[in-house]
């Protein structure tokens, strides 16, 4: 039998893995029985809306849906159950590695500090740890780098979109401000 | 006249001439970056452009829409890494040609190649397009409902996956879009009496999670692969090679819009079908298919870019999405105010021939850039993924939390993007979460129009549907999805077939 290599995601965008087609990965067994759960508790409480009450009420489309996700779920979890599992594959290594552990509470950090502590100072603190565990390269490179893209970023959504993100601990407004002032002052 | 002024208003603007170009540029790149795609670019640039006039934001996507289809070639060719899943078939013929040292010639070929599959594929979206919404105005209600339906179940059942994979996945993004207070009677449906569920949840949200973070936190698995270099000679390709391809290419730019103009399905699959039109209609390749053959660029490059105008058609006859990036365009000129549909093509034509007018802008700066600046491209696809992957993400953060300056979204975001990486992990495709989302306010509403019109009687109902020949069809269509799937397809075509060879 040919050998696959079990790091076969490609790298290719959204037509990515799925894992081998006869094969079950690690989890999925669990991920299915999970989605078949799930929608059973939609399904509940798409019931809860309003019963069946009338075939234009606004809990048809809702508990037609969700029946669809339980029937679906089912037969996915009875497909998934009767497959083998894929030996050459671990959780630990090919499905939730620490790095996407850690990458994941990274976000839900950045989540939390961003209203406090304010943009800037958040996107900072995230580039740098991010790319300091990825690109294991020295200190200054890292900073270099990420204090670039920063302030690339900033200035791209910051002034081209104008959009508003928290400022936080620094005076954002008051120092486009002074820069402004600066360069009226400069042209008259 | 009036049209013409309305498809000329791109070029003659310089603001929105350097928009489409800029776009289209950084959709080259984006296309061909892998990690990067155009649902990715386009659901975060939605979040950045919401508080611009239509016109810009429009130029911007198009742009971004058209390069990023012919982007993923790039890489495709250099490094058999489909830059974008349009590019799939791509490399199949692409990378061996490559390796044989002809990189040039086939990025030459394709370049020009999807400037003609590009251009075919607008010429029929503006020539169509007003026919289609025309007759789209006979359109009942059950009508749109069954096409909703039909366009979720397509690109469940011809993307990667399974189908009832793919059912379960546009189900759940029907029940997505779902949540919220019904805009009819008001009544809460999955809110689990949390107030902060009562507006819904923002598809933005939804799509830059599952497009941008779960992408972002897949590729954490490939940080240490290194971009392999390849030596680029000669890039425009000769007129004598062109002609030749020129019957071929307009043979796989066809099954390109056609595929592109069903509902929910985009390049991806009129790639891979138009690749495998050409394996069978050419007799003498210079090379064999997966080879290195020429016809196996040509035809999935054509096809994919010609999908593009095709992809239109839909999305600005009906306002059913083409594919996932259209669904998306949807949803941005709901932000902005316009209700895509055959009224949009009625009240306001302009919004329409001016599309129009940056796909073919966009078309050209593409074969532009496409023959220019490959020494500049082999910089930039060179970044390394550690920088990119927390740039994706801090991006990502930056979007979901401008539509509207909320750190909820952010966490429904991050919450999205988590649950679609385990999807992708498990073989659930995307596409048809999305089109849900954006779907499920149009079907929720077609089918109570329906339903109260038959004064909620399913046989009235079933009746109106068979008393309509279009309705028949697509209810047809439909049931012909399901039933292919399951077992007794297989049984009744080996039965055929068995009976067949038996005489």
């Amino acid at each position: 039998m040919q050998h696959i290599d079990p790091d076969h995601h490609d790298g290719t965008s959204d037509a990515t893995p799925g894992g081998e087609p006869d094969k079950r990965r690690p989890g999925e067994l669990v991920f299915a029985l999970v989605m078949l759960l799930a929608s059973l508790f939609l399904l509940n409480s798409a019931y809860g809306i309003a019963g069946f009450d009338a075939l234009s009420s606004p809990g048809a489309i809702p508990m037609a849906t969700t029946a669809a996700m339980v029937l679906s779920a089912a037969v996915i979890l009875w497909n998934t159950a009767k497959l083998p599992l894929d030996r050459t594959e671990s959780l630990i290594k090919d499905i939730l590695p620490l790095t996407v552990v850690m990458f994941a509470l990274f976000l839900v950090a950045f989540g939390v500090l961003l209203k406090p502590l304010g943009f800037l100072p958040t996107s900072a603190l995230f580039l740098i740890a991010a790319i300091k565990i990825l690109g294991k390269r020295s200190w200054g490179w890292t900073v270099g780098i990420a204090v670039f893209s920063l302030v690339v970023v900033w200035l791209i959504f910051r002034i081209v979109f104008t959009v508003l993100m928290p400022a936080g601990i620094v005076p954002e407004a008051e120092l486009i401000q002074f820069f402004r002032n600066v360069f009226a002052g400069g042209a008259q | 006249m009036e049209t013409l002024m309305h498809f000329l208003t791109v070029f003659s603007d310089p603001q929105l001439l350097l928009l489409v170009g800029l776009g289209t540029f950084a959709g080259v790149y984006v296309g061909a970056i892998p990690g990067l795609s155009v649902t990715m670019a386009v659901s975060i640039l939605i979040s950045f452009t919401f508080s611009w006039d239509v016109y810009p934001a429009i130029s911007l996507m198009i742009g971004i829409y058209m390069g990023g289809v012919y982007g993923g070639s790039r890489t495709a060719i250099l490094l058999n890494i489909p830059g974008a899943p349009s590019a799939i078939a791509t490399a199949l013929d692409g990378y061996p040609m490559a390796k044989r040292g002809e990189a040039g010639t086939a990025i030459g070929v394709t370049t020009v190649m999807s400037f003609i599959g590009g251009f075919i594929g607008i010429g029929v979206l503006a020539l169509a397009a007003p026919f289609v919404s025309d007759f789209a105005l006979k359109f009942q209600p059950r009508d749109y409902m069954l096409l909703a339906i039909l366009g979720i179940l397509l690109v469940g059942s011809l993307s990667q996956g399974s189908l009832v994979k793919g059912i379960f996945a546009g189900a759940l993004g029907i029940a997505i879009g779902a949540v919220g207070r019904d805009p009819l009677t008001f009544a809460e449906r999955f809110t689990f009496d949390f107030r902060l569920m009562e507006g819904g949840i923002s598809f933005i949200a939804v799509m830059i999670g599952m497009f941008g973070v779960s992408e972002a936190l897949l590729q954490l698995h490939h940080v240490d692969k290194d971009a392999v270099r390849q030596k680029i000679t000669r890039i425009v390709p000769s007129l004598a090679t062109v002609k030749k391809h020129l019957p071929l290419s307009v043979q796989t730019s066809t099954i390109g819009v056609t595929i592109g103009a069903l509902p929910g399905t985009g390049g991806d699959i009129a790639a891979l079908m138009a690749y495998d039109h050409a394996k069978r209609v050419t007799k003498n390749p210079d090379r064999e298919f997966g080879d290195g053959a020429m016809e196996g660029l040509v035809a999935p490059e054509t096809a994919n870019n010609a999908a593009v105008g095709g992809a239109f058609i839909p999305m600005m006859t009906l306002g059913i999405p083409g594919d996932a990036v259209t669904a998306i365009m949807i949803g941005a000129l709901f932000i902005h105010g316009l209700n895509p549909g055959p009224m949009l093509m009625i009240d306001q034509p302009d919004m329409f021939w001016f599309i129009v007018g940056c796909l073919v802008m966009a078309n050209c700066f593409m074969l532009l850039f496409g023959l220019t600046g490959i020494k500049l491209f082999t910089k930039i696809v060179e970044m390394p993924r550690s920088v990119l992957i927390p740039l994706i993400m801090l991006l990502s953060i930056v979007g979901a939390f401008a539509v509207n300056n909320s750190i909820t979204d952010v966490y429904w975001m991050l919450g999205f993007g988590v649950f679609g990486y385990f999807m992708r992990h498990y073989g659930y495709p995307l596409g048809p979460v999305i089109l849900g989302v954006i779907l499920s306010r149009l079907l929720d509403d077609n089918w109570r129009r329906a339903i109260i019109s038959e004064r909620e009687d399913l046989g009235n109902f079933f009746a109106g549907v068979f008393g309509s020949p279009l309705s028949t069809v697509l209810l047809i269509a439909v049931v012909l999805i399901f039933v292919s799937q399951t077992p007794v397809w297989a049984w009744g075509k080996s039965r055929i077939f068995a009976k067949k060879e038996n005489t």
